[in-house]
């Protein structure tokens, strides 16, 4: 008996070794990914699909570890900072685009270009995007997925209003034609609320936090971020323009003076999703699914929303030309990964049309590949259709080092202006003094 | 000699506990804060960040919303203070003493729920109770019983930012001083009612007197405690709604330092905050000690000296 168990203990034992001696050929990748569940879990689960073929073409095992939730972006950025610090940065790293501003000057990621080459995959990809992907020339980042930022328009309340089928249909060739300007869309608002179709203060909501959009107000009004040296600058015109929209906004009522506070998943989604409360919401792409699952899933989910909310460009604003603004997350390979190439082959298995359009269909983001767009399943997706256009008329944030503290006081200045705190005058001085003072030199005021 | 050896080898490991979970931390803070640590320099080597001198103290000082924020956190911590650490937690352990027994250990027990549940939890509950119609729950009360609805997060939030603290911070209090009054000899109490007080005139002239130390030490400690704490605003309001109306000087340190929607935080400018919070902390702590003269508190008994 006892020479029995001891044999059943070698044996283990010696399985145990075998697979410590495997486990220490195979090549460790770890994966983080930020995703709203279930529509946006392609962004990791992807990689699991290609680890096979992977492991086939380079003739190694790789041991893929995939960490996927949905933390709040601050706290997922923080994370990635101080895991690199530590030692322990995934390979592969998920995020806005705008970080390779901060994480490429820190060393934290590392330069892409020599690589690129050995993946063909890489060459279908829209080429604009890659601007977004540098920090100067140099590309840090692999584009995983783009969206648009649209108005999104109640066709039920429009129809309320009195707008006839073809009008509320040929809205989103209006806006392009810059037919259907801000202003307008601010005169329908008001309309609505005149004539009771609306409760004050819900003829356009933006969003109830910070986030990229802001930015496009200020782009619109002729605005820019960056000058042609790559350095931060701020225009005094564009930016009182901007405060003068959205501060005439809440004065008139068409927006709410507190929307910025409002709780997303409570007020902001519940609302906007039924559509029978806000004319106009200034969202994303992606909030469409999540709706369809999550907030108007007992009456039909997409067919509800189909019937009854439809989707354009940001109308024309100080500059005449509608517009929008792509954020694309991209995927980074953090210095302190001991395999970039294997990372880097992981990329490009799951940069195909194929596995790009099961996230941009579920979670109705827009396409990353040439391929992609002229594929069936992509051409055919209603919604995607409908919004594939806008990325013609698209603008991006800036890739830059100091963009954390200018969106801050940008939107120091939005808070101040839409709660009446500040005249948009003196949101522009507010905004202004915050900038210089804490970037100093680094910003130019013009 | 010897009784001082064995004196100091008692305070020993709290001592070792202060210098590393205090002192040291606030010099890493203070060296931080003289650096521009940020996400795009970061590094953990003290010897490789970037010495910038007093130029992050220049730039809190030009804030021009610091002054807003420092205000926002006096009012925070005096009102709430005043109003539920010390005043609500008095009255309920007066409440909770003088009742029967039983019950009276129930309802201590119901006043500690808001402090040992997980914040996030009790934030959530605090959230959609004070959320806007139709979808919170004070709103839907009102509209079922006719009422106008109402914005509380936007029209009164330092009502529920304090609300949602007091709560919290009844417990500590009410500890202190239930266990306080619950230890004042009965002969006292008797002597009082033979003499004919009243309930008021005994809760005036012999358990209030009584409680002088407990009172003192509460205001002390969580004084110093609500001016460190954040966590709570964080999660109710975040500092909001509009033009930093609820922020307080401890959670600019956290935004500043650790947390940024954008993700390029500033470590070295939000460990000035910190920094300047470290320095009230101090002055405040000597300021109490001296005024309250906690020296008497400690002091040996004179009894036993004879």
């Amino acid at each position: 008996m006892f020479r029995r168990s001891l044999l059943v203990m070698l044996a283990l034992l010696l399985l145990t070794a075998v697979a410590g001696v495997q486990a220490q050929d195979a090549v460790g990748i770890t994966i983080r990914c930020k995703a709203s569940p279930p529509e946006e879990d392609w962004r990791c689960n992807s990689f699991a699909e290609v680890e096979e073929q992977v492991e086939m073409a380079l003739g190694i095992a790789i041991d893929l570890n995939l960490i996927q939730d949905n933390a709040g972006w601050a706290d997922y950025k923080q994370e990635f900072v101080l895991a690199s610090e530590a030692g322990v940065a995934p390979d592969i790293i998920l995020s806005g685009h705008e970080d390779i501003g901060a994480w490429a000057t820190a060393g934290l990621i590392i330069p892409l270009d020599d690589m690129i080459g050995m993946h063909a995959e890489f060459e279908d990809i829209v080429p604009t995007l890659w601007d977004s992907h540098k920090l100067g020339d140099t590309i840090y980042g692999i584009p995983q997925d783009a969206e648009a930022r649209p108005v999104f328009y109640s066709k039920l309340l429009l129809g309320d209003l009195g707008w006839s089928e073809e009008d509320i249909e040929s809205l989103p060739d209006r806006v392009i034609a810059g037919e259907f300007t801000f202003a307008d869309m601010i005169a329908t608002a008001q309309e609505a609320i005149d004539e009771g179709v609306v409760d004050e203060g819900n003829g356009f909501w933006h969003r109830p936090s910070n986030g990229p959009d802001f930015l496009y107000y200020y782009y619109g009004n002729g605005g820019a971020v960056l000058d042609d040296m790559g350095g931060l600058v701020v225009d005094g015109a564009a930016l009182l323009a901007t405060y003068e929209l959205l501060g005439g906004l809440t004065e008139s009522g068409v927006m709410r003076s507190d929307l910025i506070g409002v709780d997303w998943n409570e007020v902001w989604h519940p609302t906007v999703a039924q559509a029978d409360t806000v004319l106009f919401a200034a969202g994303g792409t992606w909030n469409w699914p999540n709706w369809a699952i999550n907030y108007v899933a007992d009456q039909g989910g997409d067919a509800y929303l189909f019937e009854n909310i439809g989707l354009t460009l940001i109308p024309a604003m100080g500059t005449g030309s509608a517009i929008t603004l792509t954020h694309p997350l991209t995927y980074m390979i953090s210095s302190g990964s001991e395999n970039p190439d294997v990372a880097l082959a992981l990329i490009a298995a799951i940069t195909t049309p194929e596995h790009n359009n099961k996230h941009a269909i579920d979670s109705f983001h827009l396409g990353i590949l040439n391929a992609q767009l002229e594929s069936e399943a992509y051409a055919n997706n209603r919604l995607l259709s409908s919004a594939h256009y806008m990325l013609d008329h698209t603008t991006a944030l800036p890739n830059h080092p100091g963009w954390n503290a200018w969106s801050n006081a940008y939107f120091v200045g939005i808070q101040a202006v839409e709660t009446g705190e500040a005249t948009p005058e003196g949101a522009v001085d507010i905004a202004i003094a915050q900038m210089t003072n804490e970037l100093g030199d680094g910003i130019t005021v013009r | 000699m010897q009784a001082n050896l064995t004196a100091y080898g008692f305070m020993a490991p709290a001592g070792l506990l202060v210098l590393l979970f205090f002192f040291l931390p606030v010099l890493i803070v203070l060296y931080l804060s003289l650096t521009n640590l940020a996400s795009a320099n970061f590094t953990s080597n003290l010897a490789e960040m970037e010495f910038i001198g007093l130029r992050n103290f220049q730039t809190l000082l030009n804030d021009q919303f610091a002054k807003k924020i420092f205000f926002n956190t006096i009012f925070y911590v005096m009102s709430t203070l005043a109003l539920f650490n010390v005043t609500a937690a008095l009255i309920v352990s007066l409440l909770t003493a003088h009742i029967n027994r039983r019950a009276g250990f129930v309802f201590r027990a119901l006043w500690i729920l808001p402090r040992i549940t997980t914040s996030t939890v009790y934030i959530l509950i605090w959230r959609r109770m004070m959320a806007e119609a139709p979808f919170g729950i004070i709103n839907q009360v009102n509209t079922a019983l006719g009422w106008p609805t109402w914005n509380y997060g936007a029209e009164n939030p330092w009502v529920f930012v304090i609300l949602v603290n007091g709560f919290i911070g009844i417990s500590f209090g009410m500890i202190i001083f239930t266990s306080a009054i619950e230890s004042i000899p009965a002969d006292l109490m008797n002597a009082s009612l033979v003499d004919g007080s009243t309930y008021l005139q005994r809760i005036r002239h012999v358990t209030l007197p009584l409680l002088r130390w407990p009172l003192l030490f509460v205001v002390t400690y969580q004084s110093l405690s609500l001016l460190t704490s954040f966590e709570q605003i964080l999660l109710l309001t975040d500092g909001g709604p509009g033009l930093y109306r609820t922020e307080v000087w401890a959670l600019t340190a956290f935004h500043r330092a650790l947390s940024n929607y954008f993700g390029n935080t500033q470590w070295g400018y939000g460990s000035a905050f910190a920094v300047v919070l470290v320095i009230i902390g101090v002055i405040l702590a000597v300021v109490y000690m001296r005024v309250f003269r906690f020296d008497e508190l400690v002091a040996e008994p004179r009894i036993e000296v004879l």
